[in-house]
């Protein structure tokens, strides 16, 4: 076993049965966590049972059947926090449990407060409450409802409603396209006998990633690999890699009108760059240098410059290979925005890059990279995220790499970025 | 150079503590081995502090609302163009941040700290607005209106402050609004500025990895006490002891509807060790009521009135006080009724002391959480020493509160007459 591990440098301990476990050894946070994550395809017939998997599980399990008997026991644990839930990366769609906890040096001698955690998220995990061999009917009944309620109140948050239907419609026809909760619709199919069906599924195929996180004696780890091991697997189902390399038709225009006082922009682009890619790294840097921050050429132009908006950004989404554009105006200077977006995208093909843009934007890479060593939730995503894409690289590298990056690196690849939708959130009037 | 040193063993923090001849006071909180070094420059000045009387006035003035806000805006504007600019050029990431009680000024980088340190020093010292740039600003603000217009979360707190409050300001929304904010010039600006950024009214706090005798120097040599400390006097309406109203609902853009109610906090010492005690009470209290391990909660799960979004909290400022909670429900006049009925029957009954010691331990567990982050440390330290506390004295009062203070509190915030409702609906 490899115990000399830092922050910076996190390297797996064990692996088998597609589990994969790694440590992430610190000495200088509060806490210790344990992070679990299942990953899947994104697919229609399971992102709704997908979903519900976890609302379902943390309902209760064996010794704490219920929600109140699971809060008590955290309680008890000197106020542990557990939660569990899904996201999507590219086309994949992750199932995590995660548990944070003291260390016991905060709590005293006499509790060993990693096995009783481990435990508890384990038997959340691993044996929930059945009923006729199949889920509690009443659990899956109120768990399938609030997931209803939640993908319908993705409308609450304009902000991050509108980007996500944009990336949503521009791949209406691939899996991407499909929302990290399912959809209503396949809700309607799930009862407690399917979804146990299912959860068999998930527990003995699905390939995990484990990361054991915190100021964690070597005992206790010991402890979390054998935990681990006694879980039944099957044969480990291999997941497809995210289709990146999509050919844009025509741009698509899309007008949504609810009930709202400011409109939202939104422009969806392809990369056509993988995150596995040599490239990928300069298409970093034209991020940053487009719209992601304060020296961003949307951010000086839309914002400052003309004050159509108090924010104004891009993003990529990494796995998808995609790149969003989000404004908050007024609805009446669509034009006047789209104008001023689209000729900051010129700016760049045409290679007018200022020093100070494309310096400030590397060194507000390297400051986010760095900075993200300061919590273990975030450590752990970075390496989650480097695993599942099958980069190997260290924040240093990646460091490393950005650095490389030229002008003329970031010219050439604005060539590969295509528009295909661009959506507008409006008023009813 | 006076440096003084609290040290909390049984957390494992330091905090230096340095006193500025201009009546400055600034703190260092060492975070060793984090990367991000986090440095904030705050103000006793915040959105509610919008009556006063200039130093070596007779008369107050009434300024518009949205102001505090808008001069956080402004600071950034420096002679030479955006300090925004110079700090991106260090690759660190400036912001700014306006409260009711607080306007903070912050970077976070995590190389090249004294440059950075040097421009929050500098920039926060030396306002230059021009008439200008406040009309242009005047744009750029209404737009960040129009976006909390359109967020119901936001709205559906504002709602209930206002169901609570009659003229306390601290119902006015931070920003303004796009009316209000038409009315601000540079001159008002800076009347605002000259009263509330004496250095005898403001704080610094950096935590991070770095040697306090540094920062502290650095702060002799670059803080200027351009006059002596002057008196500030804010002036705060009448507030009734009652509530504005019990019921406010607005419609918005939500697909399901979506609530806060709470009780409006009356007879309350915000300042010292009591006002956080108050604080740390009344969270325990909610927390036994109607946190994950209550009754209350989960039969309002099971039952379909609450989801996961429902949470609690409790806030106590020098002229305020109130504990909100709520979330999304098909219902939410059930939820009211039936945490009625539940303060009832504890009313009678009494709290559980089991709970009540459970909790207690949990809840000082938690705040462990909160040293892992420089943030969350920046956050809470700035929010309690405006109220002449230190966020470090919280395990103490855990270990010091007893059963009969908290019975004792329960009795007086939970006044089911002061208790108020706010609804979005859909539209």
């Amino acid at each position: 076993m490899n115990n000399l591990i830092s922050e910076s440098i996190v390297s797996e301990i064990a692996s088998f049965n597609g589990i994969k476990i790694y440590r992430v050894k610190s000495q200088k946070f509060k806490t210790n966590s344990i992070n679990i994550f299942f990953y899947d395809n994104l697919t229609r017939e399971n992102a709704a049972k997908n979903a519900l998997l976890p609302a379902v599980l943390r309902r209760g399990c064996e010794g704490y059947p219920t929600i109140r008997d699971i809060s008590l026991y955290l309680e008890e644990l000197y106020g542990s926090v557990f939660d569990c839930g899904v996201t999507k990366k590219g086309e994949h769609q992750i199932i995590q449990f995660y548990i944070e906890y003291i260390s016991n040096k905060y709590a005293g001698p006499d509790i060993d407060l990693t096995k009783k955690n481990f435990d508890l998220l384990l038997n959340i995990i691993t044996k929930p409450v059945l009923e006729n061999n199949a889920f509690k009917k009443e659990y899956i009944e109120q768990e399938a409802q609030n997931l209803k309620e939640l993908i319908e109140s993705r409308v609450n948050d304009k902000m991050q409603y509108v980007v996500e239907k944009c990336l949503e419609e521009m791949c209406k026809d691939e899996p991407f396209g499909i929302y990290d909760y399912g959809s209503v619709e396949d809700l309607k199919e799930i009862n407690e006998i399917n979804l146990y069906e299912h959860y068999k599924y998930f527990l003995e195929t699905l390939p995990a990633y484990v990361f054991i996180s915190g100021d964690i004696e070597d005992e206790g780890v010991k402890y979390i690999i054998d935990g681990l091991s006694k879980i039944k697997r099957g044969n480990i189902k291999s997941i497809d890699k995210t289709k990146v390399e999509v050919n844009v038709g025509e741009v698509k225009n899309i007008t949504e009108k609810v009930s709202v006082n400011q409109g939202k922009l939104c422009l969806g682009f392809r990369t056509n760059t993988p995150p596995d890619n040599k490239d990928y790294y300069k298409l970093v840097v034209y991020n940053s240098i487009l719209g992601g921050g304060l020296h961003s050429k949307l951010f000086q132009n839309v914002r400052e410059k003309a004050g159509l908006a108090y924010y104004a950004f891009s993003r990529l989404e990494k796995f998808k290979g995609l790149m969003v554009i989000s404004s908050g105006i007024e609805i009446k200077n669509k034009d006047k925005a789209l104008e001023i977006i689209y000729k900051q995208l010129e700016e760049i093909k045409n290679g007018n890059i200022s020093d100070y843009e494309y310096e400030a934007s590397i060194k507000s890479i390297e400051t986010g990279i760095k900075s993200l060593k300061d919590s273990q939730l975030q450590i752990v995503d970075f390496y989650f995220s480097q695993y599942i894409v099958g980069t190997n690289d260290t924040p240093d590298d990646i460091i490393e790499n950005v650095k490389r990056v030229t002008k003329k690196d970031i010219v050439d690849i604005a060539e590969r970025i295509k528009l295909d939708t661009v959506y507008f959130l409006t008023s009813k009037e | 150079m006076n440096i003084r040193t609290i040290e909390y063993k049984n957390i494992d923090e330091t905090v230096y503590i340095h006193e500025h001849s201009s009546g400055l006071k600034s703190f260092v909180v060492p975070k060793k081995g984090y990367s991000k070094k986090y440095a904030t420059f705050a103000t006793h000045y915040g959105s509610i502090n919008n009556e006063f009387v200039m130093h070596g006035e007779k008369d107050a003035i009434r300024v518009p609302d949205g102001i505090a806000h808008f001069l956080e805006h402004k600071l950034f504007e420096q002679k030479d163009g955006s300090v925004m600019d110079k700090f991106s050029q260090l690759g660190s990431n400036p912001n700014a941040y306006t409260s009711f009680a607080q306007t903070v000024y912050l970077f976070s980088c995590t190389d090249r700290f004294k440059e950075n340190f040097q421009l929050l020093l500098d920039f926060v010292q030396n306002p230059f607005i021009t008439e200008e740039s406040v009309e242009k600003e005047k744009d750029i603000i209404a737009q960040e209106i129009r976006m909390y217009e359109d967020d119901p979360n936001w709205r559906v707190f504002f709602n209930l402050l206002d169901a609570f409050y009659v003229n306390n300001p601290v119902k006015i929304d931070i920003a303004g609004t796009v009316e209000s904010i038409s009315k601000i010039d540079r001159e008002v600006l800076y009347k605002c500025y000259n009263t509330f950024y004496h250095p005898s009214n403001m704080m610094i706090l950096v935590v991070g990895d770095v040697e306090p005798e540094e920062v502290f120097k650095q702060i002799e040599d670059s803080v200027v006490a351009k006059s002596s400390k002057p008196e500030i006097k804010r002036i705060f309406p009448d507030e009734p002891k009652t509530i504005n109203r019990e019921y406010v609902e607005q419609k918005l853009a939500v697909a399901m509807p979506m609530f806060q109610m709470g009780f409006k906090d009356t007879g309350f010492n915000s300042k010292g060790i009591e006002g956080l005690r108050r604080e740390i009470a009344i969270k325990l209290i909610l927390e036994m009521i109607m946190g994950r391990s209550s009754s209350l909660y989960n039969d309002l799960y099971n039952e379909g009135l609450i989801n996961n979004t429902f949470d609690f909290d409790y806030s106590i400022e020098e002229n305020y006080a109130y504990s909100a909670f709520g979330g999304e429900s098909k219902d939410p006049l059930a939820v009211k009724k039936r945490v009625v009925d539940e303060i009832k029957k504890i009313q009678s009954r009494g709290l559980d002391k089991e709970s009540y010691e459970r909790i207690k331990r949990a809840m000082k567990g938690r705040f462990m959480r909160q040293l892992n982050s420089v943030e969350r440390i920046s956050h809470t330290f700035i929010s309690v020493y405006f109220k002449e506390v230190s966020m470090f004295d919280y395990p103490e009062i855990y270990d010091n509160m007893s059963f009969d203070y908290v019975k004792d509190v329960f009795g007086e915030h939970f006044n089911l007459d002061n208790l108020a409702i706010s609804v979005i609906n859909p539209v």
